[in-house]
Formats: C-alpha cells, sequence, structure tokens
C-alpha cells in the first residue's frame, strides 16, 4: 500500500513538472542591444534558468542564467546569424533565431 | 398594391428603430476593444472605446474624455504588477455604424508597451454619462485582458476598483462552446444576486474606420437574446455559456445603490470583455 501511495507522489510530482511549458522571447532594443523574457504557461518563474547564445556553427557566445525578473539583455552579437536558446532542463528548450529578433 | 407594401415596410422600419432607440439605459456597454486578446508575440495594440449597444450595432451614445485609462501588466504569478499611466494615447474619434456615428475614444499603444511576455488588463474609467430618458447618469469601470505568449500573470487579481467583475477563467483563452466564470465585486466584496447584461459584438468592427460594419452575424428572435439578464449567485459568482466564437461583454449593473453625480442618480457598473475562439 505504501509502495502505492510513493508510486502515486512520483507520478503527481512528474505531471506538476512537466504540465507547464517554457516560453520564451527576444526583442532588438534598438541600442545594439537584446532583450529576452522567459516564462511558463502555468505562470512559473524563470529566474535562474540557463540561457544561452549560439553563432551559426554552435559556438556559445554567451552562457548565461535569467535575472530575477526572468529577463536577460545582451550585447548583440555582430554576426549575421545567430539563435539564442532558453534551457528549462529536461529537453524544454526554446529557440530563438536572430531573424525572428525584432 | 406596391405602394402599399413600401408603405408598410416602412412603418415597420420605423416601428423598429423605435424599438431599437427605445430601449433606454439597457445594455449600454462601454467597448474597450482590440482584435486579438492572446497574441503568440507582442505587438502594437490598437484599442478602440465606443460606447454603444453591440448587439444591436448601436445606436453609439457620445462620450466625453475618460477619467482614467491604464494597463496593469504582469509576466508570471511571482512578478511585480507594473502599473502604466495611458491618458496620453487616447485620441478621440469618430465611431460610425449603420444607426448613428457617435464620440468615441481609441488609443494606439506603441509596441514597446506591449512587447513583452505576460497578462495585460487595460482598465478604463469613463467619465460618467448622462442618460437623458432615465434623468440619471451610467459610468462603467470597464476591463479587458489580454495576453502575450501564453506567459500567464494577474488576469485572476483584483484590480483594486470600485467595482469590476472578476474573473474566475482566463478572458482571453476560451473555446466557443465553452463556459466562462466570474466574481462580482463592490468595494472589493462580491455582490450577491446582483444583475448582470450579457451581449454578443454582433457586427465586424473595423478598426481603421473605426465603427461597426457589415450585416449582424446573428438574427435575435427577439430581444431577450440580445440582452441577456442573468444575476449573481448567492456568492456573487457567475457562469455564462460561450455559443459563438467573438466578442462577449457582461455588465454588471448599479452595483452600489443610491451613488449621486450633480444630484442625480448616478449606476456604477463594472464590464468585463472576453474572447471566445473558433475550434478549428
Amino acid at each position: 500500500m505504501k509502495r502505492m501511495l510513493a508510486a502515486v507522489a512520483v507520478i503527481a510530482l512528474v505531471s506538476q513538472t512537466f504540465a507547464h511549458t517554457p516560453l520564451c522571447d527576444c526583442f532588438d532594443n534598438g541600442d545594439d542591444t537584446i532583450s529576452c523574457e522567459g516564462g511558463f504557461s502555468d505562470g512559473a518563474s524563470a529566474a535562474g534558468m540557463s540561457i544561452r547564445v549560439y553563432d551559426d556553427r554552435e559556438k556559445i557566445l554567451i552562457d548565461t542564467v535569467m535575472d530575477a525578473e526572468s529577463s536577460i539583455s545582451f550585447k548583440r552579437p555582430q554576426i549575421e546569424s545567430y539563435t539564442v536558446v532558453f534551457d528549462a532542463g529536461i529537453g524544454h528548450l526554446v529557440t530563438v533565431y536572430s531573424d525572428d529578433i525584432e | 398594391m406596391r405602394r402599399s407594401l413600401a408603405a408598410i415596410s416602412r412603418i415597420f422600419a420605423v416601428i423598429f428603430a423605435l424599438m431599437l432607440f427605445g430601449q433606454g439605459s439597457q445594455a449600454h456597454f462601454q467597448m474597450l476593444y482590440t482584435p486579438d486578446l492572446a497574441p503568440v508575440r507582442g505587438q502594437a495594440t490598437h484599442l478602440v472605446m465606443p460606447f454603444s449597444h453591440p448587439v444591436h450595432g448601436g445606436p453609439n451614445m457620445d462620450i466625453n474624455k475618460p477619467e482614467a485609462f491604464y494597463m496593469l501588466s504582469q509576466r508570471g504569478r511571482a512578478a511585480q504588477r507594473k502599473k502604466v499611466d495611458l491618458m496620453s494615447y487616447l485620441t478621440p474619434v469618430t465611431w460610425s455604424s449603420s444607426i448613428n456615428s457617435s464620440a468615441a475614444f481609441e488609443a494606439k499603444l506603441p509596441r514597446k508597451l506591449t512587447r513583452s511576455l505576460g497578462d495585460y488588463v487595460f482598465v478604463l474609467q469613463p467619465s460618467p454619462y448622462y442618460e437623458a430618458e432615465e434623468d440619471k447618469y451610467i459610468q462603467q469601470y470597464t476591463k479587458t485582458v489580454m495576453n502575450v505568449g501564453a506567459v500567464p500573470g494577474n488576469w485572476a487579481d483584483p484590480a483594486d476598483l470600485p467595482v469590476e467583475i472578476i474573473p474566475l477563467d482566463k478572458p482571453y483563452a476560451n473555446w466557443r462552446g465553452g463556459v466562462f466564470r466570474g466574481v462580482v465585486t463592490a468595494g472589493g466584496k462580491p455582490v450577491p444576486y446582483a444583475a448582470l447584461e450579457i451581449e454578443y459584438i454582433n457586427y465586424r468592427v473595423d478598426m481603421k474606420l473605426p465603427g461597426f460594419v457589415g450585416a449582424a452575424a446573428v438574427q435575435l428572435p427577439q430581444d431577450s437574446f440580445g440582452t441577456m439578464g442573468i444575476k449573481t449567485n448567492a456568492v456573487g459568482e457567475f457562469v455564462i455559456g460561450l455559443p459563438r466564437a467573438g466578442w462577449w461583454g457582461i455588465c454588471a449593473l448599479d452595483l452600489v445603490p443610491g451613488s449621486l453625480h450633480k444630484g442625480k442618480p448616478l449606476s456604477v457598473d463594472a464590464v468585463l470583455w472576453l474572447q471566445a475562439r473558433e475550434m478549428n
């Protein structure tokens, strides 16, 4: 009975963990900086979540975390094409391409 | 015979117009409309604010400059709520429809204000409107809740208005055929058995005009179906069905009985707008 309850508890925790979807968007501030914001579909904070910027050869240009307001700003990479990856863990990745950053 | 038919048609048209204009203050709705309440990405936001009878496409009433217009935004449940005054974005416009034109307002908010993920609760506090037919004033505290990018925030939080409708479901995420729930409050407390009116925006809104255009989307069997009257329950809650995709307005009437403005009765109302989507 205890094992059954433990199994139910684990399933509940896993469900809770995966019930939200990571979300991210980035903006060109018009002053040579880019701002990115993260969040989750259940309203959970993205503070401390990993965010990385890659060049077109998948070299990491910036490796940092979201701040207390679930956002981050950085100097716009001086290359034609780059990608921003919001990594919320366990395969929860959101990719924003530089072409989509306005 | 043709002449008599034409005469009868004219008589019916006049009777119908009298029926519409003769509705008095019932079913007045302060609109606070923007075409998409759930954009995937943040963008500039255009809002129009006529005072109308949306299920009939009018008549539309002239309004003066609102007393307050602002937004409360929040990205995530734990984030700080931000208040941004939007009065400087209000511009007078003429709202048109096939029935009549009226003085209204619009606001074109730049992308920088509404680009972030999260909820945006737009709040409009109009100036009291004088309803000559009933020799009284009407003031409708109106909320419209938009969400950018699916990160929720403060959609369910009170906006701390004297009267308001607090949603129990996201006003921007509703399927046709679903239901919508809310609580009516006055002074922060639920109002039992409050009278509510529900209306569908039955005409296409042209944002450029701006105004109602085209024919009615739904033909009404009779006016009980146009302005649906319901009551809150004993704890101030209500539930409505959403039988058609589009915009639905909920207005809670006269929530502070005994209110006066310029020595005349003032109906202090609360309005909330929501959008239902087709499940394509």
